[in-house]
């Protein structure tokens, strides 16, 4: 059969007509909408979290080895953080105390107190700073209490020393909790990245269920219209499998394009827009400040690959039923892979990268979920994506074949439950 | 579109060249035989296919499950006929046209057009109208029509030529950008018959074409298959329906569960049954009483204006009529016919057509589905392969 039916041109005009179908649908323009909307939320999140925490109050403990100096840091943090560069605002939104016991004080860390600044003299009359911060303090404050040490090292050069060369601080920053395997990020990276990650892993997993349900539904549908009959006697399963499977997903690709962009454009103008609401000195770290084109051709990658298995899949389950309120039922096992791999990426960017994690982002079915946000965090070997887009790849071959053979003889089944028996029989029936 | 070419249609297809699966006494094939003069060798399975401007359904067997569809089915269409393939739902036509058109594999047996086993054939070669109507809804009629000739290579402009023209002659000409589901069910028919010719295919495969049409479109249906035949194309349709069967075919094939009872031209295949009729009208007399009296002579289907008179091996027509005219009746209308088709089926299968005896054995299931799972044949509980 293969060699009376090449895959092209049929495969093409199948997908042409299916890329035209549902880009013109009113579905396709009203999700698009939708889930661009939503996107630009997910993005804007870290400014909606500034927004609400504008009220709050970062506590500082300040502890240095003389008095002096902890006298100097204090008025000088305070004057700098609470006057000249938050603003006029009437609520202080940092405040600065002394603490004599450096212990203590870091015990306190995240409870009652937000940072730890230990300050000492060096044996030349340099400064150094020892930032501990816990994770209650954000990236934007933690620079705002960098550019205060700064200031702290200028005006007590100004002060102490006039004569000699001005010695740059020595600042150390400390987070507690754990940061994981691999390559240690700055802190702001790190939350930065991990905004770009949750948005793209969700729109991943939105698209790939939902083209892949497109997908599904758009069989059942010549089932259905038992225009598949004409369908199956012009072109052969293969070419139809290929062609659905081709048009849906650039359709698919179309949307996700547009979600991107707005989510994108969003990250990018959420500086500005935190500078408008919230005043100078607000300014959030860009998001999307890990996003190299490396990563974004990642996510272009595992997206095609992430989508062309499942809707392999999605194909051969709804050539097995003839009436759309069966498809929920049967594709119904394939969305809980997917909600699976979907928790797993979530867990991805929230908790360590755990054996199980990494296991996950190999796996065929859970990888484009699973190893996003890895990659998006920087935690990854070569060799595992090597690993996990080969297996995404057989994988893909493999459910290629198996896909058409049952959709070669699906389509042709109508009126029974999609039971193994009937499917293998008629796999076995078909050509 | 290549205009068709008509070479070889007229030459040399003598009557009788249809191979049929005669049966023995006990219901079983003695084999495949050729009856008529120009019967070539191709008669058991295995032997060469000498090439030959033909359809050739090479003993073909299929199995569904338990159910034999195909029960080593053989029959033979020349090029340029159009062809009736008669049989009950379940008798395994749409099998064979799928077997055909390569959508089932056959279990055993071959299919040859001129010569090709049908796997090696390019999809082109078929046009194929499924009994199951259906169109994508919303796309428009000129738009399924480029897309559905465009699968089988047809250029778009080509193809939206061809089509328009059609929609003219079928006297549609502003459906062209109408939606599909915008259109009643009739009209869908039409336009999914254009979607079966456009690429000019040399075979025709229709699975109950007239079904559910009004007879303004029978007539244009049956205009165009003739224009069709006469450009050389080969019809092949199925039909349950006899009389279309007979206004249509210049040969037949009749099909029982998987096999042929009997095949060849429409007159031999009227003639297979040995009947002899005559359609009688005697004026101000429909009940006929007096045939009694008339030996070998008895009405089998009486009527109004005419009744069907059949008479025994030896009894002469002319007896009939001069005994009508020795009791002093004014005979209206006399005419020395061959039997009906319906009465053909009846005589070599046993039952009417319409006595649906397929459905019986999984009747005890109690699962016949409501909605469109009940037109399918039950006899196929894995595929509906056998829906004929």
């Amino acid at each position: 059969m293969s060699s009376r039916d090449p895959l092209l041109p049929n495969a093409m005009i199948v997908a042409r007509r299916e890329y035209g179908e549902r880009v013109r649908s009113r579905l396709f323009h009203v999700s698009t909408v939708l889930l661009a909307t939503l996107a630009v939320l997910v993005a804007f999140a870290p400014l909606f979290v500034r927004i609400l925490d504008h009220g709050t109050v970062t506590r500082v403990a300040v502890v240095a080895d003389s008095p002096e100096l902890s006298g100097r840091t204090i008025g000088i943090l305070d004057s700098i953080l609470n006057g000249t560069l938050a603003g006029d605002d009437a609520r202080a939104p940092f405040r600065v105390d002394a603490a004599s016991d450096r212990a203590a004080s870091l015990a306190a860390l995240g409870d009652t107190i937000d940072s730890v600044i230990v300050a000492a003299r060096g044996p030349g009359g340099r400064l150094s700073f020892e930032f501990h911060v816990g994770e209650t303090i954000g990236d934007d404050r933690l620079q705002q209490l960098s550019i205060g040490a700064f200031g702290v090292a200028v005006l007590d050069y100004s002060a102490n020393n006039p004569s000699g060369a001005f010695q740059m601080p020595d600042v150390q920053l400390l987070r507690t909790g754990n940061t994981g395997e691999g390559a240690a990020l700055g802190v702001a990276d790190y939350a930065g990245r991990r905004i770009v990650g949750i948005v793209f892993v969700f729109i991943i997993f939105l698209t790939i269920v939902i083209y892949g349900m497109w997908v599904a539904a758009g069989v059942v549908t010549e089932k259905t219209s038992r225009v598949m009959e004409l369908m199956i006697s012009a072109a052969s399963a293969r070419q139809l499998v290929v062609g659905k499977v081709l048009g849906i997903g650039l359709a698919g690709l179309t949307q996700y394009g547009t979600i991107l962009v707005a989510a994108i454009a969003a990250l990018a103008v959420e500086d500005r827009l935190a500078h408008v609401l919230l005043g100078p000195g607000s300014s959030l770290t860009p998001s999307f400040q890990g996003l190299t084109p490396g990563l974004l051709l990642m996510y272009a990658g595992y997206f095609v690959l992430g989508f062309t298995l499942y809707a392999l899949v999605y194909a051969a389950a709804g050539s097995l039923v003839s009436r759309a309120e069966d498809l929920q039922v049967i594709a119904l096992p394939l969305s809980l892979v997917a909600i699976g791999g979907y928790l797993l990426s979530i867990l991805a960017l929230t908790g360590g990268t755990t054996w199980f994690i990494r296991l996950a982002s190999l796996i065929p079915f859970w990888s484009p979920f699973v190893m996003l946000p890895r990659l998006t965090l920087g935690r990854v070997e070569t060799w595992e994506v090597a690993v996990s887009i080969g297996l995404l790849v057989g994988a893909i071959c493999a459910t290629y074949v198996v896909a058409v053979r049952i959709y070669g003889a699906g389509v042709l089944l109508y009126g029974q439950r999609p039971g193994l028996r009937a499917l293998v029989a008629a796999a076995r029936t078909s050509r | 579109m290549p205009e068709a070419h008509d070479g070889g249609r007229k030459g040399g297809n003598p009557v009788g060249y249809v191979r049929v699966a005669q049966l023995g006494p006990g219901g079983e094939p003695k084999g495949n035989s050729t009856s008529g003069p120009s019967g070539h060798a191709a008669g058991r399975p295995g032997e060469p296919i000498l090439p030959r401007m033909s359809l050739v359904i090479d003993s073909v067997t299929k199995r569904f499950a338990s159910t034999v569809a195909l029960d080593r089915l053989s029959f033979e269409v020349p090029r340029g006929q159009v062809f009736g393939f008669l049989g009950a739902n379940g008798a395994g036509k749409t099998t064979t046209m799928r077997i055909a058109l390569g959508v089932l594999r056959a279990d055993s047996g071959a299919i040859y057009w001129n010569g090709s086993p049908s796997e090696a054939l390019p999809r082109r070669t078929w046009g194929y109208l499924p009994e199951e109507r259906g169109l994508y809804p919303r796309m428009t009629v000129i738009e399924q029509l480029v897309f559905f000739g465009g699968l089988y290579g047809v250029p778009k402009d080509v193809a939206a030529r061809e089509a328009r023209a059609w929609l003219a002659r079928f006297r549609v000409p502003d459906f062209a950008d109408r939606r599909a589901d915008e259109l009643s069910k009739g009209n869908q028919q039409k336009i999914q018959f254009l979607a079966a010719i456009l690429h000019d295919p040399e075979v025709l495969l229709m699975d109950e074409p007239f079904t559910g049409l009004d007879p303004v479109n029978v007539a244009l249906l049956r205009e165009a298959f003739l224009e069709l035949r006469d450009r050389g194309k080969t019809l092949i349709f199925s039909t349950h329906q006899m009389e279309a069967a007979e206004a249509m075919c210049e040969s037949v094939a009749i099909v029982d569960r998987g096999r042929v009872v009997v095949g060849g031209t429409l007159a031999e295949v009227k003639r297979s049954t040995g009947r002899r009729m005559v359609i009688l009208g005697i004026a101000g007399d429909h009940q006929l009483r007096w045939i009694a009296d008339v030996p070998g002579a008895r009405v089998i289907r009486p009527g109004i204006e005419r009744s069907q008179v059949e008479l025994d091996d030896g009894v002469e027509p002319d007896a009939l009529l001069a005994a009508a005219l020795a009791r002093g009746l004014r005979v209206t209308h006399f005419e020395i016919a061959d039997p009906s088709l319906e009465q053909v089926f009846i005589d070599h299968v046993g039952r009417p057509m319409d006595e649906d005896v397929t459905l019986a054995p999984v009747a005890s299931t109690g699962d016949r589905r409501s909605g469109d799972t009940a037109q399918r044949p039950a006899t196929s509980p894995r595929a509906d392969g056998p829906a004929a």
